[in-house]
């Protein structure tokens, strides 16, 4: 066990976990915040995507370890009050139907459109590689869209 | 021109290369670099013998799955198209918010099916593609001894390519992978005594 | 039903949710001659909770996996009942055997509860109309209920329905409450967001997973890794020194570590040192599919229609069209992995988590632990995906058992490796199409099947529309465990059976939606035998998708296949649109439509088709499950390739034909031919016809 200290969502959180803990679980496990989920451990599903410095990264892999003075947004810390472009999107356009991968979905949509404002939909499609099983993809793909407007005419 | 005439070609572009890299390296030689670069007579049986080894090593998955015709690295032991289809991007880390390092991490993550990892995990660039898959054992010779195709390294930098850490990472390929054909050290052994007896390629 | 009584039914409520609600109304069921709900017995129901400041609380009696009950169940009663949907709760009903059928299965909530619950919020909207009129001593013929107020219309006098609740309990329950004219439907059929959207799109805990509870611990438990083998010796030794792991419980075939971390558990169970003895046969898919050939090639020994006699008809033929379809084991791979929460002390059980049949749950609990069924409380959260996995209370059970070992309330926790080898699996099948022909006329239908664990329920409906129609099928012995997954038979035999009308409509040179048209002609005019489905609707939905499409007009570059197929009560028709991207297809469009009775809600509706067209391409397109020696080799989404955002349709059209008619299933329905769809869409721009599925590996 080692203590760790970690930005999550504009504050410092202090742990204890094993060095090899994936910052999932330490997400999960040590500080409550399920918004992120788990689905296949393996960094191939993209539900445990957190925004890391402005990466997408699958938190089921990254060693809490390795995360050092990076900044964690979690789903949770996406916006202050669910209000994000893209919260509002999902809720106007009615994504999700199970709604158990749309954490994750959310959070390498708001990676991507940080480095390309208005993605077409091949860049969607290249950038947007998580897995839903209940096949909201084509309901994702306008709810980018959306949000992608509704930022730029902020 | 003769198939013997193009070797000699071969082996004198190389030898110049070679003396040219002692002289203006951008870095400074270490002892290590003396040792492994001490040059042999040139050969061009033993060189081609030797990369006859370092092609299959090159050929398996642990190689070539990230030097791929396209744009999409490979996966598995049976080099399948990644199965979230990563792109390279134009410095082959990848692509918006699809990052190479958003799964694979600075080392291997643990367990079967997880991601393999390396602090410099990555694709070659967009401008130096590098491509393993489908070469024949000439082509790829070839390829890697053309400074315009194989990331302007001269021979001296491509004999110590063989401790990059990406490279070496194909021998600790994480839990469920097969590792190349031959041990590390015989591939190294190989790879430099390819270049070091004429760099010869085999035959077309 | 008096007051009192009323009142121990919501104190009963009140102590099931937890809620601070100090006043409740609860309403009965009705009789009904409807047997295909479980309402039969007079028994107490609640489904409208009225809370002290007002606010209404609607339950959703069934649990939610993502088909949108939680949401268009209520819908329901807030119709009837008169209240401004943007102002009510909804809470997802615990297990109580007062709400009748508490499953997610065979697309049959709204089915069976549609009637119901009209009359139940019809009924409470009139003891709330009444107990105004009362107070006012007016006439209740001069109160109408709207948004949650009773309204006098001639004085304008006003009162909520929370005002209205402690009298409106005492009122007679009516026995045939009046039900509104569809015409007045104010939500019933319109666009309503899923209730749950905004908490799923902040990351609120919803789900089983999400579970933390006071001195709970993590639980992971090594299972075996192959079908045949079984639990030998264990050493926990280096288990039990990992850091965080409390305990190892060994159980009849499996042994669990408990953990206070789930990483902990992880790790610790991976420690285990198990030997697992070969004590079954160790089985090979290949293996299966060999057998099920020979099966085929003799002909299958169990006759499940046969009309006319196909073996005439196949001796008269100019040509016999034989071909083989071969469909693989599948996972279920809902996105949540499984779990269950259990706290099992004191002779007391509390099971917390995902599955589609609480009721079974708490049934095989209580046998399982020898505890009364009045003892064990089941409640089901949100849950992320079924598609049938969870109509097996595997994981349920399992975490009563460890939790009652332990004597702690326990988390079991399954990795996606975990899932995949030790699910219910879509079974392997294959199955032999024969079709008697001349130059322009099918003659006799002859289909074959055998699949693992059983033979193959149901048929086309050429059936019915066919003088000679032959089906026969066997099944296949195997220690692989075979379940329910979405649209369960339906799923496979649209594929086999609409991809094998395509290969018919090319040898006899028919246009695949005319063809089908006159099938549904003859068997409207002429049916032969038994027929399964209405002709009518079938020809409506295909005529719709005919013409939503511009069928007869494709444009240039797209290449498009049709399908259409029955199941759960309703009808779906399909086109798929492809385009070749570096020679290979991608689905550009589909057009979809249905026929489904009364849609109730829109948006969820829409949503349902759209993603089991999505649904349907993916496991279409890319996965398998593949034994090797009783082990699964497809373990995690690596090898179990699943669609991306890349391989989705640009765009679904969804229409569904008007009708004032009950509503039918909706959450399957859409997903069977649309397997077919493609394939047809793919040997119209490749000119390959692909057999077998998954169809990524050969194009």
């Amino acid at each position: 066990m080692a203590k760790y200290s970690l930005s999550i969502n504009g504050k410092i959180m202090s742990v204890e976990a094993d060095d090899d803990t994936p910052l999932l679980w330490v997400l999960r496990d040590n500080l409550n915040l399920v918004g992120t989920k788990f689905g296949c451990g393996v960094a191939q599903c993209g539900a445990c995507t957190v925004d890391l410095d402005g990466e997408a990264l699958r938190s089921c892999v990254l060693p809490v370890s390795a995360v050092g003075k990076r900044k964690v947004v979690t789903i949770e810390g996406l916006s202050e009050d669910g209000d994000h472009p893209l919260q509002k999107a999902w809720e106007e356009l009615d994504v999700s139907q199970c709604g158990y991968c749309q954490s994750g979905q959310l959070m390498a949509a708001s990676t991507l459109l940080k480095s390309t404002p208005d993605p077409t939909d091949q860049q969607i499609d290249e950038a947007m590689t998580n897995i839903c099983r209940c096949g909201t993809q084509v309901r994702i793909r306008k709810a980018i869209h959306l949000a992608a407007k509704k930022l730029n005419t902020k | 021109m003769s198939t013997k005439t193009k070797f000699i070609l071969v082996g004198l572009t190389f030898i110049s290369a070679f003396g040219l890299a002692f002289s203006v390296s951008l870095h400074r030689p270490t002892e290590k670099d003396y040792i492994s670069i001490s040059p042999l007579k040139n050969d061009s049986i033993a060189s081609v013998e030797a990369f006859k080894q370092v092609y299959k090593v090159l050929m398996s998955p642990r190689c070539v799955n990230c030097h791929p015709k396209g744009d999409i690295p490979l996966q598995g032991d049976n080099s399948v198209i990644h199965s979230m289809q990563p792109k390279r991007g134009k410095d082959g880390k990848g692509l918006y918010a699809m990052k190479c390092a958003n799964c694979h991490q600075q080392s291997n993550s643990p367990g079967l099916n997880a991601p393999p990892g390396n602090p410099n995990w990555h694709l070659p660039s967009a401008d130096m593609k590098m491509v393993f898959e489908g070469k024949t054992a000439h082509e790829l010779a070839k390829q890697l001894l053309n400074p315009e195709l194989n990331g302007h390294k001269d021979i001296k930098m491509l004999i110590a390519h063989a401790d990059d850490g990406l490279v070496k990472a194909g021998w600790n390929p994480g839990e469920g992978r097969t590792v190349p054909p031959l041990t590390y050290a015989q591939f190294k052994k190989a790879w430099i005594t390819w270049l070091q007896t004429g760099a010869y390629a085999p035959a077309q | 039903m008096d007051f009192m009584n009323s009142r121990r039914n919501f104190l009963k409520v009140s102590a099931l949710t937890g809620g601070g609600i100090l006043f409740g109304l609860v309403f009965p069921s009705f009789e009904t001659n409807d047997t295909s709900t479980a309402l039969a017995d007079y028994m107490p129901n609640i489904y409208i909770k009225i809370k002290p400041d007002g606010k209404i609380v609607l339950m959703a009696p069934n649990p939610e996996i993502g088909q949108g009950v939680k949401t268009s169940l209520p819908i329901i009663i807030a119709e009837e009942l008169g209240v401004d949907w943007k102002k009510i709760e909804v809470e997802l009903a615990p297990l109580d055997n007062r709400y009748g059928r508490q499953t997610a299965g065979g697309s049959g909530a709204i089915r069976g509860r549609y009637a119901d619950l009209r009359k139940m919020g019809a009924a409470a909207r009139e003891m709330f109309v009444n107990a105004a009129a009362q107070i006012w001593s007016v006439s209740a013929a001069d109160c109408i209920a709207d948004d949650g107020m009773v309204i006098h219309k001639s004085s304008g006098k006003k009162l909520s329905y929370g005002e209205l609740a402690s009298k409106a309990v005492t009122m007679q329950i009516p026995a045939n409450p009046t039900l509104k004219d569809p015409k007045d439907f104010k939500y019933i059929g319109t666009r309503i967001t899923d209730v749950d959207v905004h908490s799923i799109v902040t990351g609120k805990p919803l789900f089983g997973i999400d579970t933390r509870r006071e001195g709970m611990l993590f639980a992971m438990i090594a299972r075996s890794p192959a079908y045949g083998k079984t639990l030998g010796n264990v050493d926990d030794t280096k288990a039990r020194k990992v850091n965080g792991v409390k305990n190892v419980i060994k159980l009849k075939n499996s042994v669990a570590v408990l953990a206070t971390s789930t990483w902990a558990a992880k790790k610790g169970r991976d420690a285990l040192v198990i030997q697992w003895n070969t004590t079954g046969k160790l089985e090979n898919s290949s293996d299966h599919f060999a057998g099920f050939k020979e099966i085929l090639e003799k002909g299958p020994t169990t006759v499940g229609r046969n009309d006319g006699d196909v073996e005439i008809a196949k001796q008269k033929a100019t040509k016999v069209l034989d071909v083989y379809y071969e469909i693989p084991t599948l996972s279920h791979c809902q996105m949540e992995p499984l779990n269950f929460f259990a706290d099992v002390r004191d002779g007391k059980v509390e099971l917390y988590g995902p599955t589609q049949v609480p009721d079974q749950l708490r049934n095989d609990v209580a046998e399982k632990l020898g505890i009364n069924k009045d003892n064990i409380t089941v409640v089901v959260p949100r849950q992320g995906g079924g598609f049938g996995r969870k109509l097996m209370t595997d994981n349920g059970v399992e975490a009563a058992l460890v939790s009652a070992a332990a004597q702690s309330p326990v988390q079991v926790q399954w990795t996606r490796e975990d899932d995949m080898q030790n699910d219910f699996y879509r079974p392997a099948e294959m199955y032999r199409y024969r079709a008697a022909l001349t130059a322009n006329e099918l003659l006799a239908w002859h289909q074959s099947a055998v699949g693992i664990g059983r033979g193959i329920r149901g048929d086309s409906y050429v059936a019915g529309a066919m003088v000679n129609y032959r089906s026969d099928s066997q099944g296949f012995n195997s220690n692989t465990p075979t379940g329910w997954w979405r649209a369960p038979g339906a799923c496979t035999m649209a594929y086999v059976a609409e991809s094998f009308f395509d290969e018919i409509c090319l040898e006899l040179k028919k246009d695949p939606v005319a063809f089908r048209l006159d099938f549904f002609k003859k068997a409207k005019d002429a049916p032969v035998g038994r027929l399964g489905y209405d002709p009518i609707k079938y020809k409506t939905v295909v005529e719709l998708v005919a013409k939503m499409s511009n069928w007869g007009t494709t444009p240039t570059g797209v290449y498009r296949g049709f399908a259409t197929w029955f199941s759960f009560g309703s009808y779906a028709a399909q086109v798929v649109e492809v385009k070749l991207e570096d020679g290979k297809p991608r689905v550009t469009k589909v057009y979809c439509a249905v026929y489904c009775g009364r849609v109730i809600n829109l948006s969820g509706a829409e949503n349902q088709i759209q993603g089991a067209i999505v649904d349907g391409i993916n496991h279409a397109m890319f996965p398998k499950v593949t034994f090797v020696d009783g082990a699964v080799q497809e373990t995690n989404f690596n090898t179990y390739n699943f669609l991306r955002m890349y391989d989705a349709p640009l765009d679904i059209e969804v229409k569904f034909v008007e009708s004032d008619e009950a509503p039918t299933g909706l959450g399957e329905p859409a997903l069977p031919p649309i397997a077919a769809a493609l394939g047809n869409a793919i040997f119209a721009a490749t000119g390959k016809r692909l057999r077998r599925l998954p169809f990524a590996g050969q194009l």
